[in-house]
């Protein structure tokens, strides 16, 4: 997941990216005032925008307007050091979907901007189910089955960003353009050696008896990746999904 | 429109204006009536005993009118009664010259004629049978025979008359009833008239006072009604309570400007500290990252006390008093000297040079109206600012002279100036020309807006001119302070 933080003290910004890259491993970049963070919304790859409201240029309110009137649906939390319960209602009721007020916890930080992120992404519980895997964005587990699978970072980024777009084909670079911030060096085959070793990584989480065993991440050639369509799926995996069937 | 009641009562109040003016009217009410009595009864009192005396010898004349010569021969007078009609309580006694009685009221025994003093006015004041009487005696000539060779014999005659005084009071004392009477129904009438009138009078006074009431901190607006406009002597306080609030209301904005600034960069700056210290909690790490990681809070917190050091500076010398302050005095030349000589190791850091110049042939030594340490902090900080704008190897020009009333400095860089959307709110409270840059280098955003306080304090001014890329120059005009002795 990739947030947008727009935030003018530096101090300020540096410890909320620090703390949303190592916590729930989102990339995070930073703009400095209104201007440039409504310059870098407008490349529509963000999952959560994190706006400071009085910001040198374009005050946050103003940079939200512009979001919403560009029918941008991305999630925005907004800081805000005001006194009141106006600038709050106004805030809303332009647009924005959260806010915490300065001086905030950062753990209700992380917390509000996963929430905001799940459900910007159409998900009520943290734990996502598809395909017999168990996504725990919380934990940052992954089980198969009830197997635990031991995946990296990087790996497990990339599998919670397909489960949240279930029958989606997401493309390469989609996946590049939400997984990593704009300093990082985009190379597209960086994401096959991912995808490869996130699908090895799956199986081995299955019990040796079942071969072939299902697939769950589809190359679709030349245009990316998807989450494998419950009829593709093995007996297993489609078992295992009936038991879960009643609570979902 | 809410509070007639009150103030109706409010009226009556011992030291309201309406009741001392009530009060007042009726004092001077109320002696006029006193002493409006005391002229009518002396008044009555002369003009009612006059008649009595004027009636009196009047029927004293009747009296001398019936003395007739006797018809015995031997030219005797006698007094006829037949005619006589006088008031039936009156006394009266007729004597001729020899003391004899010619005739004598019924309900009287007589008294000594001597006792009685005679001549218009002159009255015997005595109690007969029960009763008051004023009593007169007059003396008349009776010419016997006038036909008779020699014009006849005159005989003297005395009249002693007398009547009752008690009517002549009963007069005096109706007429001083009906005066104090109407005195006393026209104090009645007016008191609440008065009240009445001036209630009416006042209504613009309470009208401005509601009007007044519902001012607050929340809502300044201040509409007086017209009629206390109109009424000469409401106009000046109007215009006063006008000003004053208008006043106070930009104190007030001003005030609550600066505090929820002041909370909006403390927030700020706490968020900092507190999302460091998080952060540093989030997942174990290395003794090595602990370290910088506090070394970080560290900074963030020292960060903190500069701002609230720098809040508490401002808010000192925006509300120290103009006058207590204003017996320091300073040398200008020395204070520039010592401030730019403190700034040279951040100057020599920054590679910048610093030249003070004195403009002219300031011998005498020129002070300022500052305490030594205001001086300081205000020169300071605007070098310092020239310094953070400076390029490297650039040039600071600090530049003095002064004239009989008053000191200028100039302080000049050449460095990258301020853009012209952001000089009008350079002097501002928390205002960063570059907020990144400047919270970067420690900038709080409040060094200009304690310059401006410290300078306006004394009655000096300060401004700014600046020009993008080619630098920025501060000019300050103090006012000269006295020479210490």
């Amino acid at each position: 997941m990739r947030v947008l933080l727009v935030e003018d003290e530096v101090r300020l910004a540096d410890n909320l990216a620090a703390a949303l890259r190592d916590g729930p491993g989102f990339a995070v970049d930073w703009a400095e005032d209104g201007q440039a963070g409504d310059l870098c919304a407008q490349n529509r790859c963000y999952d959560l925008i994190v706006l400071d409201l009085m910001l040198p240029k374009l005050d946050g309110l103003g940079v939200l307007k512009r979001l919403r009137a560009r029918h941008d649906a991305t999630p925005v939390l907004v800081l805000t050091a005001k006194e009141g319960k106006e600038p709050i209602v106004e805030l809303l009721n332009a647009g924005a979907d959260d806010y915490l007020a300065k001086p905030f916890d950062l753990g209700e930080l992380i917390a509000r901007a996963k929430a905001l992120i799940r459900r910007g992404k159409g998900a009520a519980d943290p734990v996502l189910t598809a395909c017999g895997l168990e996504l725990n964005t919380l934990e940052q587990t992954v089980h198969r089955n009830g197997i635990l699978a031991d995946l990296s970072p990087t790996e497990y980024r990339i599998l919670e960003y397909l489960i949240h777009r279930p029958r989606a084909i997401v493309s390469k670079r989609e996946l590049l353009e939400h997984l990593y911030d704009y300093n990082w060096e985009r190379h597209s085959n960086v994401i096959e050696a991912h995808v490869s070793n996130l699908r090895k990584k799956l199986d081995a989480a299955l019990p040796v008896s079942i071969e072939p065993p299902p697939e769950v991440i589809e190359t679709m050639r030349g245009r990316g990746y998807r989450l494998a369509p419950e009829m593709n799926r093995g007996a297993t995996d489609a078992a295992w999904d009936e038991e879960q069937e009643p609570g979902r | 429109m809410k509070l007639p009641r009150p103030l109706r009562l409010t009226a009556f109040m011992p030291r309201s204006i309406a009741f001392r003016l009530i009060a007042a009217v009726l004092t001077v009410e109320f002696a006029a009536a006193i002493l409006t009595v005391a002229l009518s009864f002396g008044f009555e009192r002369h003009i009612h005993f006059h008649t009595l005396d004027v009636l009196m010898h009047g029927h004293v004349d009747t009296i001398l009118g019936a003395v007739q010569e006797s018809s015995d021969g031997k030219d005797n007078v006698m007094l006829v009664q037949a005619d006589l009609h006088l008031p039936k309580e009156d006394v009266w006694e007729v004597l001729d010259s020899s003391g004899r009685v010619l005739g004598i009221s019924p309900n009287w025994q007589g008294v000594a004629p001597e006792s009685i003093p005679t001549g218009h006015g002159a009255f015997l004041q005595m109690v007969i049978n029960g009763h008051h009487f004023h009593l007169v005696r007059r003396q008349g000539t009776r010419l016997v025979d006038p036909g008779e060779e020699g014009g006849g014999k005159p005989r003297t005659v005395t009249v002693l008359y007398g009547a009752r005084i008690n009517r002549v009071w009963e007069a005096i004392w109706a007429s001083v009833e009906f005066y104090a009477l109407g005195s006393g129904i026209l104090l009645l009438v007016t008191g609440p008239l008065i009240a009445w009138l001036l209630h009416r009078g006042l209504l613009p006074l309470r009208q401005l006072a509601a009007m007044a009431a519902e001012v607050s901190a929340n809502s300044w607006t201040f509409d007086p009604p017209a009629s206390a406009r109109r009424t000469p002597e409401l106009a000046p306080l109007t215009l006063a309570l006008e000003n004053v609030l208008q006043r106070l209301e930009r104190s007030f904005v001003q005030q609550r400007t600066f505090v929820s600034d002041s909370a909006h960069e403390l927030k700020t700056a706490v968020a900092v500290v507190k999302s460091s210290l998080q952060l540093l909690a989030l997942k174990r790490r290395s003794a090595e990252e602990y370290q910088t990681g506090l070394e970080r809070c560290l900074n963030d917190s020292l960060r903190i006390e500069d701002l609230v050091a720098k809040m508490l500076t401002l808010a000192r010398e925006e509300n120290a008093a103009p006058v207590s302050q204003a017996a320091q005095a300073t040398d200008l030349a020395d204070c520039l000297r010592q401030t730019v000589a403190a700034l040279e190791t951040v100057a020599a850091v920054r590679d910048v040079q610093i030249h003070v110049v004195a403009a002219g042939t300031a011998v005498t030594p020129v002070f300022i109206p500052l305490a030594g340490e205001d001086g300081a902090l205000l020169f300071n900080n605007l070098v310092l600012n020239a310094l953070q704008h400076s390029f490297r190897g650039g040039e600071i020009e600090v530049r003095f002279c002064s004239d009989a009333k008053t000191a200028l400095i100039e302080i000049e860089d050449h460095g990258e100036g301020i853009p012209p959307d952001a000089l009008p709110h350079v002097f501002e409270r928390f205002y960063r020309g570059d907020p990144s840059r400047n919270r970067n280098t420690g900038g709080s955003g409040l060094g200009l807006a304690i310059c401006k306080a410290i300078v306006e304090r004394v009655g000096g001014s300060i401004a700014i001119a600046s020009q993008p890329s080619l630098g920025t120059s501060v000019s300050v005009h103090l006012p000269l302070a006295q020479q210490p002795s």
